[in-house]
């Protein structure tokens, strides 16, 4: 037992021992471990120190990458507000993006630019570097911009401008108003649209006026050079229509509201901005290429007319015309000028045909075997022509003529048409009168006269030539009086009597005188008392020839009038003792109206003091 | 920055058109031409109106459909004695209106000449609308409505008739519109060619533009001038103006 105690003790002390040599290597092993262990103990401390700072490098370098970011975050911005991206370029100056709605946003996107970095480089600091960059750069991108519309423009005019009328589109209008800030640029874009207009209008007016509209309908205007008025009247209404367009589509252009005032009516020319004086240069240049071929066959027309009356119309037309250019586009316009020319000229041809026609109307004689004593042919044709004239004068009114005025306007012809026709009707009646005396010239001049006068009664503006004509009849009415009291004189046989009480001496007795002495008294007495009988008395064969009635009775009373007076002079002249004859009173009661002057009136019919008027009634 | 000024569609500031139509006005002096065309181009009546001068012009965009048409509009002065001024306004008119008073029988009495005048003288396919104006004036009425329609029945295919008044402005478009109908009807049929100078109509840009879209459409490329207008079909509808028309 004990030895397997022993036995057992001694396995248990061998174990041990190796126990132990194991525990001895153990612990130097942990020996060393600890050695190693001090050692990484102080690595790690080394370590740890050494990334704490790199911890906080990296810290601080988040935030400056923050503070970058925030930066860049800033100049992109910056960057997007200041600069052109690429599509804005390629809008400004490409061909390929046409000018409209993308383009206009790239140009206003650049000029915003602009005024902002303007605003920036107003600060205190002054210009930067920056700010003049970008001045420099979008300057370049807007100019060539401008050029982009102005290119435009001249290409759609080049295209557009050859239509006779234009529509305007609002890309056209928009590029316009922006080029009104490059107005080196608008007036290059508008010199080249007024050249194209001038050229489109004038051959549109060629063509209407040779070839017509389409398919000759309607006709040339020419086709009508035969009648001159229509000739005119059509080429000058052609121009006024064109006119109107015209400024239709330059109202559009420039984006001008039309003001609903109606061409034609009256047009104020107040001040209305740049763009109606763009408006106003540009339709007068356009439509006074016109003028040139215009005012050739007006004046060739005007010029071989042979008709004053014709003449007249075109003189009156082109008047017309010129003063409604005045009111549509002003007086100075090339075709106010034009026409202000042109009738001047129809003016003149017209008063030099008037004047050559009243020099011929002079040169003309009296047919002496005519024995009429109405009107001849030849003031006949001429009171025609002169109502003719009246005519066109009155419908050329416009209405707004004062009663002088219109008078006044008429005064040069009618002096021209009417005072060689009285001229005439005198001298050439005075001729024929030498070779035919009995030819009774009186009653023909104011027959002539008066057929003047009532031509010229048809119209108001005629008074003062209607004046002068009643002046010289009022003139031939008082030598016809004369004449027909000294006819009356001589048939009622109071002739011989009546000269002889005028022309003896005051101090002889008038029945003394020969022609005076109580038997002649007596055989005139005698006389008168029949020719009281006659029809004469009631009226004169002689004054029926006058045409106008009122004449005739005028002058038949005053002329027996004064035939009442001489009976009154003889009787009283025969009453009176100094004329020494013998029973006066009962001489002169023996024959009819019994030395009783007032009976005379009554036979005559006339109030006594009547007869004191030799003038008109 | 109103972007929308130059916005095509957007804009009503620039009268874009697809056509441009000649108009005279014709009738005797004083049966209510100016104050027409003054309710037409104003839309309100025209106060004191005073005798025509010559000529005067006025234009108004109207539209019938979907198309916008421009018509230039010649008032002529109805006194005898402006005529022949008058006469030459007539050239290349596309359409006519002709008025008379319905309560003067001397305005009615004339309009063969008025008629025979313009159609001698405007373009040959002269559309003409007859106007009894101042219907308003029923109790002073001279003129029956059955007569002047049976006149203008009688003389020809183009003349259109009804009475309006300028006064209270009845009927006052219905002429105008009723005559560009008849000429869209005749552009349509190919009676008329707003292409050629003095047919008194002509293409406006709006009608270019879509023409030439619709073209590049159909023909995939387009070439040419830009004023080749290709086949043109134009819907105007059964439209009736006003009540009484015929
Ligand atoms: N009651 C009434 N009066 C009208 C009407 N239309 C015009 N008038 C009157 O008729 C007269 C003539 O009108 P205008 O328009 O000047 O006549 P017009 O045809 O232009 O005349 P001219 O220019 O001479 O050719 C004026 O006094 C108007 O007031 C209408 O519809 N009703
Ligand atoms: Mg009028």
């Amino acid at each position: 037992m004990e030895q397997k105690l022993i036995q057992g003790s001694k396995q248990f002390l061998n174990a041990l021992g190796e126990v132990d040599q194991k525990l001895e290597l153990l612990q130097s092993h942990i020996l060393d471990m600890r050695v190693s262990c001090d050692e990484a103990e102080a690595q790690l401390k080394l370590t740890n120190d050494a990334s704490k700072s790199l911890l906080e490098r990296a810290g601080s370098l988040r935030e400056q990458r923050q503070e970058v970011e925030e930066k860049k975050s800033i100049v992109t911005l910056f960057l997007a507000r200041f600069t052109l991206n690429e599509e804005d370029i390629v809008a400004l100056t490409s061909r390929d993006v046409p000018v409209g709605k993308l383009f206009f946003e790239a140009m206003d996107k650049t000029e915003q630019i602009r005024r902002d970095c303007r605003v920036l480089m107003a600060g205190e600091d002054g210009p930067t570097k920056a700010g003049l960059d970008i001045m420099a750069s979008t300057s370049s991108y807007l100019e060539q911009g401008f050029e982009k519309i102005s290119r435009w423009c001249t290409n759609e005019f080049r295209e557009l401008g050859r239509e006779t009328i234009i529509d305007v589109t609002p890309t056209l209008q928009e590029a316009i108003k922006r080029l009104r800030s490059r107005p080196e640029l608008l007036t290059e874009v508008l010199s080249m649209l007024s050249q194209i207009r001038q050229a489109t209008l004038l051959s549109s007016f060629i063509t209407a006026l040779t070839r017509g509209g389409p398919s000759g309908l309607p006709r040339p205007i020419e086709l009508h050079a035969h009648d001159p008025m229509r000739y005119i009247g059509d080429m000058l209404a052609w121009v006024h229509q064109t006119i109107a367009a015209e400024r239709e589509f330059l109202e559009g252009l420039f984006g001008l509201k039309s003001d609903g005032r109606m061409v034609g009516s009256i047009r104020r020319f107040d001040y209305r901005g740049e763009e109606e004086e763009w408006m106003q240069e540009l339709l007068d240049l356009a439509v006074g290429k016109l003028c040139s071929p215009l005012k050739a066959r007006v004046l060739q027309t005007v010029r071989s007319q042979e008709s004053s009356i014709v003449s007249y119309k075109i003189a009156n037309l082109l008047q017309f015309y010129m003063v409604t250019m005045h009111r549509t586009i002003g007086e100075k316009a090339i075709v106010s000028e034009t026409l202000k020319e042109t009738t001047e000229v129809a003016y003149k041809v017209f008063h030099d045909a008037v004047d050559a026609q009243g020099r011929s109307l002079m040169r003309v004689p009296l047919d002496p075997d005519d024995p009429s004593l109405t009107p001849p042919p030849p003031i006949l044709e001429h009171a025609q022509i002169l109502r003719e004239i009246m005519t066109v004068y009155h419908s050329s009114m416009l209405g707004d003529e004062s009663n002088v005025g219109q008078a006044t306007g008429f005064q040069d012809i009618s002096n021209a048409m009417v005072d060689p026709a009285i001229e005439m009707c005198i001298t050439s009646s005075a001729q024929k009168k030498q070779i035919r005396p009995k030819w009774d010239q009186s009653v023909f001049i104011l027959n002539c006269l008066c057929y003047l006068q009532d031509t010229l009664d048809i119209y108001p503006f005629t008074s003062g030539k209607k004046e002068h004509v009643r002046s010289v009849i009022q003139e031939r009415i008082a030598l016809l009086i004369q004449e027909h009291f000294a006819d009356l004189l001589t048939k009622a046989g109071l002739q011989a009597l009546y000269q002889t009480c005028e022309a003896c001496p005051v101090d002889e007795p008038l029945s003394h005188a020969p022609g005076a002495q109580p038997p002649e008294v007596k055989v005139a007495l005698q006389k008168f008392s029949a020719w009281l009988s006659s029809p004469e008395v009631v009226q004169s064969a002689r004054l029926s020839h006058l045409t106008a009635q009122r004449l005739h009775a005028q002058v038949h009373q005053a002329a027996l009038g004064r035939l009442a007076k001489a009976y009154r002079r003889i009787c009283d002249e025969v009453r009176n003792p100094k004329n020494r004859y013998e029973a006066g009173s009962t001489l002169l009661g023996s024959e009819r109206p019994f030395g009783q002057a007032h009976l005379l009136w009554q036979i005559f019919g006339l109030h006594e003091d009547a007869g004191d008027d030799d003038g008109d009634q | 920055m109103p972007i929308d000024d130059y916005n095509t569609e957007a804009t009503e500031l620039v009268e874009t058109y697809d056509f441009l139509m000649k108009y005279i006005v014709i009738g005797e002096a004083a049966t209510g031409k100016s104050c027409l065309l003054h309710h037409f181009t104003h839309n309100s009546f025209k106060d004191h109106s005073q005798h025509t001068i010559g000529v005067e012009f006025s234009s108004r965009l109207v539209k019938l459909g979907e198309k916008r048409i421009k018509l230039q509009l010649w008032d002529t002065a109805g006194q005898e004695r402006f005529r022949s001024v008058t006469r030459s306004y007539y050239r290349g008119a596309a359409g006519a209106i002709l008025v008379y008073d319905i309560t003067n029988r001397e305005s009615f009495k004339n309009l063969s000449r008025w008629l025979a005048d313009a159609r001698a003288l405007a373009s040959p396919h002269l559309v003409c609308v007859l106007v009894g104006n101042k219907s308003d004036k029923e109790e002073e009425r001279e003129v029956e409505w059955s007569e002047a329609s049976r006149w203008a029945a009688e003389n020809g295919e183009c003349l259109h008739f009804l009475e309006a008044s300028s006064l209270t402005g009845d009927n006052v478009e219905a002429p105008f519109l009723l005559a560009a109908r008849a000429i869209l009807l005749s552009i349509e049929s190919g009676i008329l060619d707003p292409e050629k100078a003095g047919s008194g109509v002509s293409y406006g840009d709006r009608a270019l533009r879509r023409v030439n879209s619709s073209s590049r459409l159909s023909f995939g490329s387009f070439s040419g001038s830009r004023r080749k207008k290709g086949t043109l079909k134009l819907k105007v509808q059964n439209w009736v103006p006003g009540t009484r028309c015929c």
